[in-house]
């Protein structure tokens, strides 16, 4: 087996719009074992959605090599890539991004559905995703029914459905406020106590404190890459630092 | 595929009023198109049904009016016997007689339709009391009728039954006539098509010829063909005999065939303009078919960026609007075969119920090919361009629409 997660290797992300070329990424070289917690850090522009979209085989990146849990991405096709946001990740979106008409548990399934999981075993499995999440029992809301803090519970419910290697999330908790963040800043732990690789995109110094691991881009670069404090640490003392801005 | 099926008719409910508008030209079209259908298959039933109360293999032959000389182109008694014998097929031939006139009988004086007829009968109508015109009332001119089953209603109203009614008699002027026989209903007749050879009182034609042709040259030939004769060869052989023995006067038949030949006639024409409508509002119906799933797809984008983000392919996408397409494409041809099916019934039961007494099946099994082939079309042709549209959605930029 792989230990590297994602290994992406000088990556160049060039946008063009009309004349104008941007270069969102301009040689990113970043490795990320498995069950690593990494916060990606920057200024607003500095690339931090870009590489992103790259790391979740959204986008292709214009120039580099991407291996996801071993396997060289840049060669598939639009099936191929679908089938490995499809198994291998899992997204957590800025805006929830749940589906507005379908209520939690059908959005919670709906990657089972494309992963032509039966009705039957599609419903067990968001149950329990669900009640991973603490809303066994607003299954049936729909997204303007629930909080923030529970849309956002419900898309990582969703993100964790299929049992992918990596979690994604950009500014997971960008549009909650300090007390909804702190839930889901928990679940990211527990998760990650649960062998997760979870990658989160952040401009909040706190959020990224949770990481083992501060990725800092400007310009498209690697500006730093450090450990957090606990990075080192481990899981005991981690659960006895996290208490300690709750009490 | 189900979760697609279903999602689309929520879909559908939430927009109802958009829904609605977008399928009413389907609806029209394809209900247009089938009660059409149904109407025509209903008149041809009809006419055929209509023709069924005569004996098809009849015609009759005339002089051509526009000719040299008239006086010799005039037939005869004896040009009966001519075609009788020189025409293979010919069952009978007799003066082809037929006046509305006053019929009487007791206090009732009645305008009706009279003529002479055969003991070969032209008529199909059953004989529900005595008999019809023998071969011995033709041979010996006997002054007997036979009655309609609207002749003996208006001219015995208060006979408690036809048999009490045979041997009265009936006077046209001052001839006499006994009542040989009554004929039931003809359930189906061309009068209807505003035309009916079949009398509501019949005399022998030889009693006929004698009262009221005597002297007379023949107006024209009645001819009714054995079963098995076909009419064209019939009518050209007669008109061809005739002629040579008239010195190459000229001869006209007309037959049942000019009817049915101008009711088909008619419902091609219908069928043309209502097809073309049809096709009009089916093109207009899959442009609002296209429009709502255009709509759909740019008010979807975000949607359609998560589901590309979870895992769904481009083909995956285009599957899901295709399924769209075909639910919207399918719902209103359904709709529209139902309303066109029950179009189609109620013009039956108004129109032509009325000429033939009968009404032809509802074609159900060739509606449903019919509607499943519409909505098939539609959703191929202007389905494909928002499927498309939706397949080709940029995840990355659907996902930063706000
Ligand atoms: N589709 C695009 N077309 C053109 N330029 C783009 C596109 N997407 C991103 N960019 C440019 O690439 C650069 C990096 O954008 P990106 O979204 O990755 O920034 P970010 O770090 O996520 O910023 P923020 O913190 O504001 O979300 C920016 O200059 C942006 O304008
Ligand atoms: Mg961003």
């Amino acid at each position: 087996m792989n230990d590297i997660a994602i290994d992406l290797q000088e990556i160049v992300k060039t946008y063009k719009t009309g004349s104008i070329e941007v270069q969102a990424l301009r040689g990113v070289t970043l490795r990320i074992e498995r069950g690593e917690y990494v916060a990606i850090m920057g200024p607003s522009g500095s690339g931090k959605s870009t590489l992103m979209n790259v790391i979740g085989c959204l986008d292709r990146p214009t120039l580099g090599n991407y291996r996801l849990d071993g396997i060289d991405v840049s060669a598939l096709d639009d099936r191929a890539l679908a089938k490995i946001r499809l198994e291998k990740l899992g997204f957590i979106f800025q805006g929830f991004n749940l589906l507005p008409r379908t209520d939690a548990m059908k959005n919670v399934s709906l990657p089972l559905f494309y992963a032509k999981v039966s009705p039957k075993e599609r419903r067990e499995r968001a149950q329990r995703a669900l009640a991973e999440v603490g809303l066994a029992d607003r299954a049936h809301h729909r997204p303007s029914e629930l909080s923030g803090g529970q849309q956002q519970r419900v898309a990582i419910a969703r993100a964790l459905i299929n049992n992918p290697a990596v979690l994604l999330a950009d500014e997971p908790t960008g549009n909650l406020d300090t007390a909804t963040s702190e839930e889901i800043l928990s679940l990211f732990k527990s998760l990650h106590r649960s062998g997760r690789t979870i990658v989160v995109v952040t401009h909040d110094e706190e959020v990224a404190e949770r990481a083992n691991r501060v990725v800092r881009l400007r310009d498209g670069l690697i500006l730093s890459d450090t450990p957090t404090p606990h990075g080192h640490f481990s899981e005991g003392s981690v659960v006895q630092r996290e208490a300690i801005p709750q009490s | 595929m189900v979760d697609y099926i279903r999602e689309t008719l929520e879909l559908m409910q939430a927009n109802l009023t958009r829904t609605v508008l977008t399928l009413v030209g389907l609806v029209v079209g394809v209900a247009a198109i089938i009660s059409i259908q149904v109407a025509a298959a209903g008149m041809a039933a009809a006419v055929n049904g209509a023709f069924r109360g005569i004996n098809m293999n009849t015609f009759f032959i005339f002089p051509k009016s526009t000719q040299g000389s008239t006086q010799r182109a005039n037939l005869g008694l004896s040009d009966l016997k001519l075609l009788d014998r020189n025409v293979p097929g010919v069952e009978t031939a007799i003066p082809f007689g037929q006046t509305r006139t006053i019929v009487s009988a007791g206090h009732q004086h009645i305008m009706l339709k009279f003529g002479g007829e055969s003991y070969r009968r032209f008529s199909t109508a059953p004989v529900v009391a005595g008999h019809a015109i023998t071969r011995s009332d033709v041979e010996n001119a006997t002054p007997v009728c036979v009655l309609s089953a609207k002749a003996y209603k208006r001219l015995f109203p208060h006979a408690a039954d036809p048999e009490t009614v045979l041997g009265q008699s009936v006077y046209v002027g001052p001839k006499r006539y006994v009542v040989a026989g009554i004929l039931g209903p003809a359930t189906l007749s061309t009068a209807s098509l505003g035309f009916d050879i079949n009398n509501d009182v019949v005399i022998p034609y030889t009693t006929f010829y004698n009262d009221y042709q005597r002297g007379r040259p023949l107006f024209g030939i009645q001819v009714l063909g054995s079963r098995d004769a076909t009419l064209a060869t019939l009518e050209a052989n007669a008109k061809r005999v005739l002629s040579d023995a008239h010195g190459g006067s000229i001869y006209q038949t007309f037959d049942f065939g000019f009817f049915t030949k101008k009711v088909d006639g008619f419902f091609g024409v219908i069928g043309t303009i209502v097809g073309a409508v049809g096709a009009i509002s089916l093109l207009v119906a899959g442009i609002g078919i296209m429009n709502i799933l255009f709509v759909s797809v740019s008010e979807r984008t975000r949607e359609i960026g998560i589901r590309r983000a979870i895992g769904a392919s481009r083909a995956t996408i285009l599957i899901q609007f295709f399924v769209e397409a075909f639910v919207l494409a399918f719902s209103g041809s359904l709709i529209g075969m139902l309303a066109g099916l029950g179009i189609g019934e109620l013009a039956q039961q108004i129109l032509i119920a009325r000429i033939s007494g009968t009404i032809a099946a509802l074609p159900w099994t060739q509606a449903i090919l019919l509607a499943t082939l519409f909505a098939t079309i539609v959703t191929l042709v202007f389905g494909t361009l928002p499927a498309l549209r939706a397949a080709s959605v940029d995840p990355i930029e659907a996902l930063r629409y706000e």
